[in-house]
C-alpha cells in the first residue's frame, strides 16, 4: 500500500464517521459542518498531492509541507475555539437555568407556607 | 376537538396585548399559551394579565424549542390538537377555524402564504428561495406545499403524540425539518391558504446574510433527512405503531 492510499482511506474513514454520527442524531448540524469540510479537504489534498503544490507556490510557501502545517493547525484551532465558546455558552445558560429554578422553588415554598 | 393555540414570542411585548386580543374574539385564552423564550421586556408578564397561559424560558433557545416546550404543555393537559400562532400579529385568528377542520383530513395542516388565495407579497429572490424549498419538501411529505417555513400551523392528534416527544430545535431547522420528521414517521400533511397582515411590531428574525445562511442550512437538512434515521427518542413510538398495525 502507497502512503497516500492509506491518507486518502483514514480521509474517508473519517468522512464516514462524520456522517454516521450525524445520521444517528447525536453530532448536531451545527457541529457537524466544520468536520465535513475538514474531513472532505483531507479527502482532496490526499487524492490529488499535486494541488497542496500549486497553492504552495500561489503563496509563496517553499515547503508545501508547512501549508499543511498551518491549515491543519487552523482548522484545529477553529474547533477548538468553538467547542470552549460553547463551554462557555452552556455554563452560562445552566447558571441562568439553576437561578429561575431556585426563584421558582422558592415560590412554591412560599405557597406552602 | 380540544386544541391549545401556542404563541413562541421573544420580545413581542408592544403587540402581544393586541395579538391577544384579537384572538379572544375566536378563542377563548384559557386555551391559548404564550412560550416566553427568554424576552427581556414584559411579554410574560402582560400575556399573563391578558388571561393567557405563560410558560417562561430562562433563556432563548429558539422556536424549535419554544414549540417543544408548547406540545409537552398541551400533552400534559389533554389537549387533541396545537395550533401555532406568531406573536406578532401576522397570522389572522380568523383561519384558526379553517386550520382545525382542515385538521380532519391531515395530520399536520400548514397556513400556506403562496398557495391560491393566500395574499402574502415578498421579493422575486425570497420567493424563488421559499419556492425551491417548498418543492424539496413536497417530495418528502408526497403533498403539494407550497410554504414549508410558515409558522402558520396545526398539529393533530397523531402528531401532537410524536411532537411532545420530539421537535426539532436547530435554529430556524424547526418548521421543514418538523415536516420531514413527521412524514418519516408515517404523518400526512396537507396545507390551506390564509392571508397574512404585514408585521405590527417586533423585530424580524431575518436579515439578507442570515436569509441566505438559513437557505443552505435548509437544504443542508434536507439531504441530510434522506439519510438520516428515527431519532432515538422516538424509536420507542416507531414500535408502537408498528404493533398496532399487526
Amino acid at each position: 500500500m502507497t502512503p497516500q492510499l492509506l491518507a486518502i482511506a483514514m480521509a474517508v474513514v473519517l468522512f464516514i464517521a462524520v456522517i454516521l454520527l450525524l445520521r444517528s442524531y447525536v453530532l448536531p448540524e451545527k457541529y457537524a459542518v466544520l468536520w465535513l469540510v475538514a474531513s472532505v479537504v483531507a479527502i482532496v489534498l490526499s487524492a490529488w498531492p499535486d494541488l497542496l503544490d500549486n497553492v504552495s507556490n500561489f503563496f509563496g510557501i517553499a515547503q508545501p509541507i508547512n501549508l499543511l502545517f498551518v491549515g491543519a493547525f487552523f482548522v484545529v484551532f477553529l474547533l477548538l475555539m468553538q467547542v470552549t465558546l460553547e463551554l462557555a455558552r452552556t455554563r452560562d445558560e445552566l447558571r441562568k437555568t439553576v437561578q429561575r429554578l431556585a426563584l421558582e422553588l422558592e415560590k412554591r415554598h412560599v405557597d406552602d407556607d | 376537538m380540544r386544541f391549545l393555540v401556542a404563541i413562541p414570542a421573544l420580545n413581542e411585548g408592544a403587540v402581544i396585548a393586541s395579538v391577544l386580543a384579537s384572538l379572544a374574539e375566536v378563542h377563548p385564552l384559557r386555551d391559548v399559551v404564550v412560550i416566553d423564550d427568554g424576552s427581556h421586556d414584559d411579554t410574560g408578564r402582560i400575556a399573563r394579565e391578558a388571561g393567557a397561559h405563560v410558560l417562561t424560558h430562562a433563556f432563548n433557545i429558539g422556536v424549535g424549542a419554544a414549540m417543544g416546550t408548547a406540545f409537552k404543555y398541551a400533552a400534559a393537559h389533554g389537549y387533541e390538537a396545537v395550533v401555532q400562532f406568531d406573536g406578532d400579529g401576522q397570522h389572522r385568528p380568523e383561519h384558526i377555524a379553517e386550520l382545525v377542520a382542515a385538521a380532519q383530513h391531515a395530520d399536520i395542516v400548514i397556513g400556506s402564504r403562496f398557495a391560491k388565495g393566500g395574499t402574502f407579497r415578498s421579493s422575486a429572490a425570497r420567493r424563488g428561495v421559499q419556492r425551491c424549498i417548498a418543492w424539496v419538501v413536497s417530495l418528502y411529505a408526497r403533498s403539494k406545499l407550497t410554504d414549508a417555513t410558515s409558522g402558520f400551523r396545526i398539529a393533530g392528534p397523531r402528531a401532537l403524540a410524536v411532537f411532545s416527544v420530539h421537535y426539532p430545535v436547530e435554529w430556524l431547522g424547526d418548521t421543514v425539518e418538523s415536516i420531514v420528521l413527521a412524514t418519516r414517521q408515517g404523518l400526512t400533511v396537507s396545507e390551506i391558504p390564509v392571508g397574512m397582515n404585514e408585521r405590527a411590531g417586533g423585530t424580524p428574525s431575518q436579515s439578507v446574510l442570515r436569509a441566505t445562511l438559513y437557505t443552505g442550512r435548509i437544504l443542508f437538512i434536507l439531504i441530510l433527512a434522506a439519510i438520516r434515521t428515527v431519532p432515538p427518542q422516538l424509536r420507542h413510538l416507531r414500535g408502537a405503531q408498528k404493533e398496532a398495525r399487526a
